[in-house]
């Protein structure tokens, strides 16, 4: 396959105009998108930081919710890949004036739009644009359900170090109920047969996650040195003040990450955070910063997971189009 | 005079132990005999009858006129959603003869005058009867009692604030004390809104859709509580919406000991699941209370089959399409319901016998809303409402086999079997096909 041009099609492992979830790809097509940003990860390496591939696309990003990170990542992979780009946040858009989602999606799809990267407070939403829109639809973070490019950039990040993830154990730490990167996570590491561990308050962890397959921990002392990663979740304050944990102080007590906890996990342990930290809450800044972190790494391989997201369903959605 | 006789068909009248093949008339809008009835007969017996229609049933049941006794309509105050006579009407498509509609419009069915109109309108429009549950709290607000001594004189069938459990106890209390007084049914929906402020059932499902849920228990405990101030005051105590396996469990015990509570559960929730909501986050399946698991549903018809669940109804609720199609968190609850309910309990409930099952639909529901010594059976003298149903038509549930106005069900797309073929009420005949025809 050629990243350079864009007379070559994606290989027939992706057949999807959306990208919705994790839930719904199989280990194939999961490990398609990862090979294919690996490809695309060149590309930020050169001098001249840009490829053809979707010359003449229109990209649109709709941010319903605020967001820095993963609205400027999906902008610099769109323009990495010379789309136009078009940026929508919530204060600017017509749901402010009372227009449904669906019907800002069709406004903008008959502008010529190809690609809507989507960040919504509401569970589903991507779904129900992606099933109105011919457009491909790409999930950026629904609500508490998927965040799926936040999941594979994390997935990413692991093959970086560890390879073939099968057999490795990699714990999620925090608020689980309310995570969408918590659920990506999930889907897509047992997909690729990884022990997974989720560690937190039990008003923040769903008991039903026992039926994925996950392990199920209250107690994160007892399990520090039995995970090979460490996926450090943000604590939203709003939690603590429904009454969902007694205070921050507490919070951190139990499942603050920190030198004291670091120091009794595997020496070559990963510590990972989807961002924004909260320093000295879930995570010491000694940790944040430390050699164990990849904290950053995950920051710069978003970039190559979200080309290869965009390349990867407009291939498809071309296809399909002929 | 007019009169009509219902010949050939299999008469299934729960009410008067009635299950086989047996000829019905009906004169100038009342039941006037069941049995072997020939033509003639009914001539030499009645003698002033200008107009004889007979009308053949083989093949068909002939039961009761359906009662449905949860039907949402937005009028007044968002007749834009559904009027008292589109609802009125899409209920005869269904198979309903009488519908009872809930007290949350807008204003609320808590005065006098809303319980009249209720009424006035149905006549207006000359279909299915339409008799009003009123509020029992001004407001439906969970304070100050409404007028419950005039609005029972008024019409109101049962009393109910709806959509949530009372918030202070207190208020439901002393509600049941003075709804006792006048033989009326309080009908309660039976969720705690600070436990079941989510959107879809609390489990498996939920946990992955990443909604947020309506845990079962706050179902439970809000049965049980009114199961224990019927006990206390004696008021008739209706379960609605029961949808979870420990309600059904609290609704039992309490019958066991002989309080006097019956329950009721909407057709939907014995057909469909949680799991359909994440497949697709579709709203035509967001309703209240949500559709819950395979376990609930065994119970349900558990239930049903033990007797402790009396009534089947709709929760029929027409929403707009604009309205439903949007985010599955933010778009309003509610499915329409009137002419898919007898089909989902023919076809969900194969073990249920059949007259028991009828029963669900005419004489317990005219039980449970007072109605019990004129609707609900086919007893000379009664009002004339009678349903022929075709127990083996098997049709599609699409936007074009419905005929409401509104298309927002939860069951587009399944195949049910069983479907009214005509009503009679008001003494008319309905013929119900693609278009429905009074002949």
């Amino acid at each position: 396959m050629s990243l350079d041009g864009d007379t070559e099609k994606a290989p027939a492992t992706w057949t999807r105009k959306d990208l919705l979830g994790l839930e719904e790809l199989s280990r194939e097509e999961i490990l398609h998108l990862l090979d294919t940003a690996r490809g695309f990860s060149e590309i930020s390496t050169r001098s001249i930081k840009k490829a053809p591939a979707l010359r003449g696309k229109v990209v649109l990003n709709l941010f319903m919710e605020p967001s820095t990170r993963t609205k400027s990542s999906f902008s610099l992979a769109a323009q990495r890949l010379s789309a136009d780009l078009v940026d929508i946040i919530k204060e600017a858009s017509s749901a402010v004036k009372g227009e449904s989602l669906v019907d800002t999606g069709k406004n903008l799809q008959a502008m010529g739009v190809d690609i809507v990267i989507l960040r919504h407070q509401q569970a589903g939403a991507p779904h129900l644009l992606a099933r109105s829109l011919d457009a491909s639809v790409i999930n950026a973070g629904d609500g508490t359900h998927e965040h799926p490019t936040q999941g594979l950039l994390d997935i990413f990040t692991m093959r970086e170090k560890f390879g073939d993830l099968a057999g490795k154990k990699v714990a999620l730490v925090g608020d689980i109920t309310h995570s969408r990167v918590a659920r990506s996570n999930i889907w897509g590491l047992r997909k690729l047969g990884v022990e997974v561990g989720v560690i937190g308050p039990r008003t923040l962890i769903p008991g039903a996650f026992k039926d994925l397959g996950v392990n199920i921990h209250y107690h994160l002392d007892e399990v520090v040195g039995h995970y090979d990663v460490f996926n450090i979740l943000r604590i939203q304050m709003e939690r603590q003040r429904k009454g969902l944990f007694p205070s921050v102080r507490e919070y951190h007590h139990l499942y603050g990450i920190d030198h004291q906890r670091l120091s009794r996990m595997k020496p070559d342990v990963m510590i990972m955070h989807p961002g924004p930290i909260n320093r000295g809450v879930e995570i010491s800044h000694e940790v944040a910063d430390g050699k164990n972190s990849v904290i950053l790494q995950q920051v710069s391989n978003g970039l190559a997971v979200r080309m290869a997201a965009l390349f990867l369903t407009q291939s498809a959605r071309e296809v399909r189009a002929t | 005079m007019d009169a009509i006789l219902i010949q050939g068909g299999h008469v299934v009248d729960p009410a008067n132990g009635l299950d086989g093949e047996a000829d019905v008339l009906v004169v100038e809008d009342k039941i006037a005999a069941v049995g072997k009835l020939s033509e003639a007969d009914v001539r030499n017996q009645h003698k002033g009858l200008n107009r004889l229609e007979i009308l053949p049933a083989r093949g068909l049941l002939v039961t009761p006129g359906l009662i449905d006794m949860r039907v949402h309509v937005g009028e007044p105050g968002r007749d834009a959603e559904e009027t008292i006579a589109s609802a009125a009407l899409t209920a005869l498509h269904g198979g309903f003869t009488t519908i009872a509609v809930m007290p949350d419009t807008d204003p609320p069915l808590d005065n006098v005058a809303g319980a009249l109109f209720v009424q006035r309108q149905g006549e207006r429009a000359g279909y299915a009867h339409v008799m009003p549950v009123c509020a029992f709290t001004r407001g439906r607000a969970g304070e100050e009692l409404t007028d419950i001594g005039q609005l029972v004189e008024a019409g109101a069938v049962a009393f109910s604030d709806e959509q949530r459990a009372t918030d202070t106890p207190a208020t439901l209390l002393r509600g049941m004390s003075y709804v006792s007084m006048f033989g009326k049914a309080l009908i309660e929906v039976s969720q705690d809104l600070s436990i079941a402020g989510g959107v879809m059932n609390a489990g498996y499902e939920s946990a992955l859709a990443g909604l947020p849920a309506v845990p079962a228990v706050a179902e439970e405990m809000m049965v049980a509580r009114a199961c224990m101030f019927a006990r206390e005051t004696g008021c008739h105590y209706h379960a609605a919406l029961l949808s979870t396996r420990n309600a059904v469990r609290a609704l039992k015990r309490a019958r066991k000991l002989r309080v006097k509570v019956t329950g009721e559960v909407c057709a939907h929730h014995l057909a469909l699941t949680d799991k359909r909501v994440r497949q697709r986050y579709d709203t035509n399946l967001k309703v209240f209370p949500p559709l819950r698991t395979q376990d609930d549903i065994a119970w349900l018809k558990r239930g049903l089959m033990e007797g402790v669940i009396d009534c089947i109804s709709s929760g029929h609720r027409g929403v707009a399409p604009q309205d439903k199609e949007l985010e599955f968190g933010v778009a309003p609850f509610g499915a329409v319901g009137l002419e898919t309910a007898l089909a989902v309990a023919m076809t969900n409930l194969p073990d249920l016998p059949r007259s028991r099952l009828i029963a669900t639909l005419t004489c317990n529901p005219a039980r449970v809303l007072g109605l019990s010594s004129r609707k609900g059976a086919l007893t000379p003298g009664f009002d004339g409402d009678v349903a022929l149903i075709d127990p083996k038509e098997t049709w599609t549930v699409t936007p074009q086999t419905l005929h409401s106005q509104r298309k927002n069900s939860p069951l587009l797309g399944e195949q049910l079997t069983g479907r009214a073929r005509a009503v009679i009420t008001r003494g008319k005949v309905f013929a119900l096909g693609t278009a429905l025809a009074t002949r």
